[in-house]
């Protein structure tokens, strides 16, 4: 998408009159900024192995109301028991479809911003940080007052449709109050043909507050994902994340974790499954700023075919942040000699009293495991399989919830399934 | 039931077995001895399937056919085991899931019905006593965590569950201590009859105390120099291999 066809629809962005007019001078700023840095390139550091073609070569435009449902639209394709579900369709709010968890408030992430009365200010660590504040059109923010427990998850459905060349951008804020706590879970679906999604989510944890997030990212293999996640963890707080993506042409997770008060933990997981020619692209940051807190990084992929896929975490430890107790690991599983994965392991440490470990193995199947199972009478399409069930099963068994962690796998067997037997 | 004919294998384009000969009938018991490196472990993968060697001579017969061509599965299938020196870990593959799945796959190919979860529990419970092992075991990862005593009693266990008619031991007494010992072989003991054999491959005379073997063959350098009854393992331990070097 050249830069003349992002200012044809930011254009029309800024004509929308449904769209407040408060948040037009924080659009704006964000455009002028974009268009100074524009699409990263492979010449970019961060960006080194994320080819951004699919994006540049596309043209894209905004959703608008012909992309909206014709008629009703089936989610129970999509069922996962025991959760309340919000459904976004093409970036549009379907909100006969969607139901909330007593204790979530709900609000679309515009009326968020107005709330907070430009009372904030958007990151800028990538061009699609301004990307999303600039073009952001869809999304809806969560606010969970303070001691409120919400028992049942929340779900945002992110449904991807048609032949049209979209770009959607959700904002989501997700704020918790002190000692409050939620499961958040976002699922990425959709046959959408050509799609690029640029989403940014916004979370705010108060003391003591538990966020528990999950990323399902299985939308079509011919569209762009993009996200960017960006966490403020106050003291004693927890934020837990697992992402199990599977689907997208591109799909590329920046996270980024500040902890902020003492006690703050933060444990960031990935399971990601390539095929053909996807690329799967993990950046986590994790930012420790105050003493004693502890972080964790686990991100594992298993990749087929001529896949790709990279792991960059980086765990930074400030000059203040003693006792710091931090780990990363990367594990990845190549079951094609086509398929090549990048794997980053950094630590940035400027505090002396710390605990901080990391490190990254990435290999094909172990022949002599395949041997041992063989020899006890499985055929070699079901070793195989075993084996790369036991690679995920570490990172299955983080998933909290037992329907999600139950949908996860059945999703993952699926894959395995269709992936084993090339 | 197993016929090795003239068997002459390479690695990495050096030989290491040089013209085998060996027939068990069913019922034997026949243990391998040698020295670490005089071809053993060779001996016992290639029996088993494992890839990577290259025969250039000779044949395997087992049950009458010919299983050089054969993959490690349907070797296993059709009645082969080994109990490994070394046991594999395998990470995030619970015990009884992959134990239910083996078993399985050989009721599966004798065209009986796979086990239930409650039918494979009460069959490896009664299995798990003739070890002595912990039931704590079957929780967990295949051989993760598990002691060199545990991991050899976890092959036995295999092998009382499977029930082949060709049981190859390669080094089960290494990594065991006496008590240790004397369970596993009482397990095998159990195990034998007139329908299944056994070769045990040993580099000390120590588990044969326990399990009695009919024959012992002595293999030096890829060929056996030399083959009697069980005294000759007493004649080794009193005299080492170098008299039967040439």
């Amino acid at each position: 998408m050249n830069i003349a066809r992002f200012q044809t629809e930011f254009d029309k962005m800024m004509n929308r009159d449904y769209f407040s007019e408060k948040v037009h001078p924080m659009r704006q700023e964000a455009f002028i900024k974009f268009l100074k840095v524009g699409i990263p390139t492979k010449k970019w550091e961060d960006w080194r192995h994320t080819n951004l073609s699919s994006i540049s070569k596309e043209s894209f435009r905004l959703s608008d109301g012909q992309d909206a449902p014709k008629s009703d639209i089936d989610i129970s394709q999509y069922n996962i028991n025991d959760l309340e579900t919000v459904v976004i369709y093409n970036g549009h709010y379907l909100e006969a479809l969607s139901s909330i968890p007593a204790g979530v408030q709900l609000l679309s992430g515009l009326e968020y911003l107005e709330k907070k009365d430009s009372g904030f200010n958007s990151p800028e660590h990538s061009p699609f940080d301004l990307l999303n504040t600039a073009f952001m059109d869809s999304g809806m923010s969560i606010v969970v007052d303070q001691n409120v427990i919400v028992e049942k998850p929340i779900r945002m459905l992110f449904i991807s449709s048609g032949l049209e060349s979209l770009m959607v951008t959700p904002r989501v804020h997700i704020d918790l109050g002190e000692s409050s706590s939620l499961t958040f879970i976002e699922q990425h679906v959709g046959e959408s043909t050509s799609f690029f999604q640029n989403e940014s989510v916004f979370i705010t944890l108060g003391q003591n507050a538990q966020l528990n997030h999950i990323r399902i990212q299985s939308n079509s293999v011919t569209t762009a994902n993009i996200v960017n996640i960006q966490v403020e963890q106050n003291a004693d707080s927890q934020y837990t994340f697992f992402q199990f993506a599977d689907g997208s042409q591109l799909g590329r997770l920046n996270i980024r974790a500040e902890l902020k008060g003492e006690g703050a933990n933060c444990a960031i997981n990935g399971l990601a499954l390539s095929n053909n020619s996807q690329h799967l692209d993990n950046h986590i940051i994790t930012d420790h700023q105050v003493p004693n807190c502890t972080s964790s990084q686990n991100f594992k992929t298993v990749l087929q075919d001529h896949s790709s896929g990279v792991f960059n975490g980086r765990t930074i430890v400030r000059k203040d942040a003693q006792k710091t107790d931090s780990t990363q690991s990367n594990k990845n599983l190549l079951l094609s000699k086509s398929a090549l994965m990048n794997s980053n392991p950094q630590l940035e440490i400027y505090a002396d009293d710390v605990k901080c470990a990391h490190g990254s193995t990435t290999g094909a199947l172990d022949t002599d495991a395949l041997f041992y199972l063989r020899s006890r009478g499985l055929n070699i399409l079901s070793a195989k399989a075993l084996l790369v069930r036991g690679f995920a099963t570490e990172l299955l068994d983080k998933i909290k919830h037992d329907g999600i962690r139950d949908f996860i796998t059945e999703r993952f067997d699926i894959w395995l399934t269709e992936n084993s037997t090339k | 039931m197993l016929e090795i004919k003239n068997l002459h294998a390479s690695i990495d384009g050096k030989e290491i077995l040089k013209g085998i000969n060996l027939s068990l009938n069913s019922g034997e018991m026949h243990a391998i001895m040698g020295r670490n490196g005089s071809g053993k472990s060779t001996l016992s993968n290639i029996i088993t399937g494992r890839e990577g060697y290259i025969i250039s001579q000779g044949d395997i017969l087992f049950k009458g056919n010919s299983i050089l061509d054969w993959s490690p599965e349907k070797r296993a299938l059709t009645g082969i085991f080994m109990s490994f020196q070394y046991p594999v870990v395998i990470p995030g593959v619970n015990n009884t899931y992959f134990l239910k799945a083996a078993l399985n796959a050989k009721r599966k190919n004798a065209g009986e019905k796979p086990l239930d979860a409650a039918g494979f529990l009460k069959l490896i419970k009664e299995k798990l006593k003739e070890v002595d092992m912990d039931p704590k075991y079957l929780q967990r990862a295949v051989n993760e965590g598990f002691s060199g005593g545990e991991k050899k009693r976890n092959e036995i266990l295999q092998m009382l569950t499977l029930e082949p008619s060709l049981a190859i031991l390669d080094e089960t007494d290494s990594g065991l201590d006496i008590d240790a010992l004397k369970i596993v072989a009482e397990g095998v003991n159990k195990y034998r009859n007139s329908e299944r054999s056994f070769l045990v491959i040993t580099h000390y005379q120590r588990l044969l105390k326990y399990i009695e073997p009919d024959f012992v063959h002595v293999l030096i350098d890829g060929e056996i120099v030399k083959s009697g009854g069980k005294e000759l393992a007493l004649e080794l331990e009193e005299k080492g291999y170098s008299w039967l070097e040439s």
